[in-house]
């Protein structure tokens, strides 16, 4: 195993940053069958039962404190691998990544309930994933209900939430979750308008305090909150900059690019993998049930 | 309730923000409440995926994620226990009926129909329940974590995707909401024993010693399985050939002391054993456990512990990807 203690030691956090990666890569492991996935636990350090797929190469960023940062680019260009790795939901391959300070991640529509709880009770252990003591929690919970706004629902059990009433409570635990560094993937895109307009009026109050990341295809929002772009393509970032010159750059390539699979395409040795394993998958399906 | 939704927010125009919501950053702005939580992960150069994160190598480090984890394992354990009490009908009911019909059947198997020899060692019926019941109660905590704890990472997998859930608390949790059902056959027991031979005697209060180890042992247990289930479905059909063996494997319906010299040394191996016939000592003898075994059960209960947690952060960058 390669060791990169050597450059941690030299390469230490600057105080103004936020979020500092260097070399961040993510791999997929395609496993051409379900046994391979136990022979890789078994012998997987004399051998590897997998093959690579990269979704993210060659990361370096850096976001300093109360900076807010649009992330843009088109579906599968690992925008959304990008967040999750910066908020540690998954851990990357390889490289190094830094964060310093509580996150507070709002990903795509309302993520991490349980759907058969109700909503106060999602609150509880929503708040309590991003660090907050019960006492304070049961405090903000008035709060948290009003910013939701869903009304009778909130002791209603999620199950019964429309897409919108999900996002909304899942934005409001987030907002109330003291955070430093808030990451909202396309949280607003089931949004009614008041809903959207709250929601905008809390992320720029928050851009005055903390670092906020966005991920959106809304370009206007990015205009309106962002102060710096990030353009992820094809696992990498393609550019980085100011809000008119990224974006700019990037309306000119979609127009150019045509709306085809190619950026989907896989090598030759990651597309036998993949078919094999969705062969595999098809016979098996009845027995897994 | 007027409308679906609460009706004054559909007609108000403005973006007010919640005043509570004000309340909170204006209490940072003073810098009262808020202390910054560090998370900084340095991470190393890998192939295999498997060591993305530089791992604790503290000897006491699973029990230092669950303090620090304290509230959210107590917030999922809430709901969790919510979940079987309320939800069902009759919760209460059948924490207590369950652990009591499994009693009533075995001891009348036993006694009456089999005639093992073993219970009429005993003498009367009533101490070969009790002394079966202690055992039955530490194999039902070992047996429900086993049958579990395989499927634990697929039973939260939504939540490990979509949140940053610490996936290393739910072993915690998993633990103890099983110690919490056994708490409450726990309970029926001492009614029993009250009934039947009066008040306990005072070494019962030696008790938590040896749950401590009991919890460790289980603890590195579920870990280890849950890793492994994680990846592959087969250890949870594994379990379900292990753990009716393990049944008469350990002394339940036996004591140790019934059985023969070479045997004996066996039966004190499985850590579990140990567990069966100290907290019987503990709680229906009178004795105190003999503190060399203690000693002995806590270091190995430790080791465990400290090997299903290693196995499990090995495998728990990957874990995510593959559930």
């Amino acid at each position: 195993m390669p060791s990169s203690s050597a450059t941690r030691a030299s390469w230490s956090m600057s105080s103004d940053a936020a979020i500092r990666c260097r070399g961040l890569g993510k791999a997929y492991q395609l496993y051409a069958r379900r046994t391979d996935q136990v022979k890789q636990m078994l012998f997987g350090s004399f051998h590897r039962f997998y093959l690579e797929y990269w979704v993210l190469r060659d990361i370096d960023l850096e976001i300093r404190r109360g900076e807010s940062v649009g992330v843009i680019g088109r579906n599968g260009a690992g925008k959304t691998t990008l967040l999750r790795l910066l908020c540690g939901i998954s851990q990357p391959t390889c490289g190094e990544l830094k964060v310093a300070g509580r996150v507070a991640p709002i990903l795509a529509l309302g993520a991490a309930f349980d759907w058969e709880m109700t909503g106060r009770q999602n609150v509880l252990i929503g708040s309590a994933v991003l660090g907050l003591r019960r006492s304070e929690i049961l405090r903000r919970m008035p709060s948290i209900a009003e910013f939701a706004a869903i009304g009778l629902f909130i002791d209603q059990p999620v199950r019964l939430y429309s897409a919108g009433m999900r996002s909304r409570l899942a934005f409001a635990i987030c907002a109330h979750a003291e955070a430093d560094i808030l990451i909202v993937d396309e949280a607003l895109a089931v949004g009614d308008a008041a809903f959207r307009r709250k929601s905008l009026a809390f992320m720029e109050s928050f851009r005055r305090r903390g670092t906020l990341i966005v991920v959106t295809h809304d370009m206007e929002q990015i205009r309106a909150l962002c102060d710096r772009v990030i353009w992820v393509d094809d696992g990498g970032i393609r550019a980085s900059g100011g809000v008119a010159e990224v974006l700019r750059l990037y309306d000119d390539a979609t127009e150019a690019e045509e709306d085809d699979g190619i950026r989907f395409r896989l090598d030759a040795e990651a597309r036998a993998a993949l078919s094999q394993a969705a062969a595999n998958r098809r016979h098996t399906k009845w027995r897994s049930g | 309730m007027s409308g679906r939704f609460n009706r004054r927010d559909q007609t108000k125009a403005s973006t007010r923000l919640p005043d509570g919501l004000d309340q909170i950053y204006d209490d940072r702005a003073e810098g009262g409440v808020a202390a910054t939580v560090t998370r900084n992960r340095p991470i190393g150069q890998s192939r295999a995926g498997g060591r993305a994160t530089p791992r604790d190598r503290r000897v006491l480090a699973p029990l230092s994620v669950g303090w620090r984890h304290r509230e959210l394992i107590l917030a999922v354990l809430r709901r969790e226990l919510a979940d079987r009490f309320s939800g069902s009908a009759f919760g209460w009911v059948w924490a207590v009926a369950g652990p009591l019909i499994t009693l009533a059947i075995y001891t009348t198997t036993f006694t009456k129909a089999m005639q093992l020899p073993v219970a009429s060692a005993h003498g009367n019926t009533s101490s070969y329940a009790l002394s079966t019941f202690v055992g039955l109660i530490v194999f039902g905590l070992f047996a429900e974590l086993c049958s579990r704890a395989p499927m634990l990472m697929h039973e939260h997998a939504w939540f490990l995707k979509t949140s940053i859930f610490p996936s290393e608390t739910l072993a915690w949790t998993a633990v103890l909401r099983a110690l919490s059902y056994a708490g409450i056959s726990f309970l029926v027991l001492l009614v029993f024993e009250l009934a039947l031979n009066g008040i306990p005697p005072l070494s019962i209060l030696l008790l938590p010693f040896i749950v401590v180890p009991l919890v460790l042992f289980l603890l590195g247990m579920v870990w280890f399985l849950a890793a492994i289930g994680a990846f592959t479905r087969d250890m949870s059909y594994l379990m379900i050939t292990f753990v009716p063996l393990m049944m008469f494997a350990t002394p339940v319906f036996y004591r140790v002391a019934d059985l023969p010299d070479p045997l004996r040394v066996l039966a004190y191996a499985n850590p579990l054993g140990t567990a069966i016939e100290m907290a019987r000592a503990a709680v229906l003898d009178g004795v105190s456990p003999p503190t060399l075994a203690y000693c002995g059960f806590l270091v190995v209960s430790l080791a465990v512990c400290r090997g299903g947690y290693a196995v499990f952060e090995r495998y728990k960058g990957i874990l995510v990807d593959v559930i």
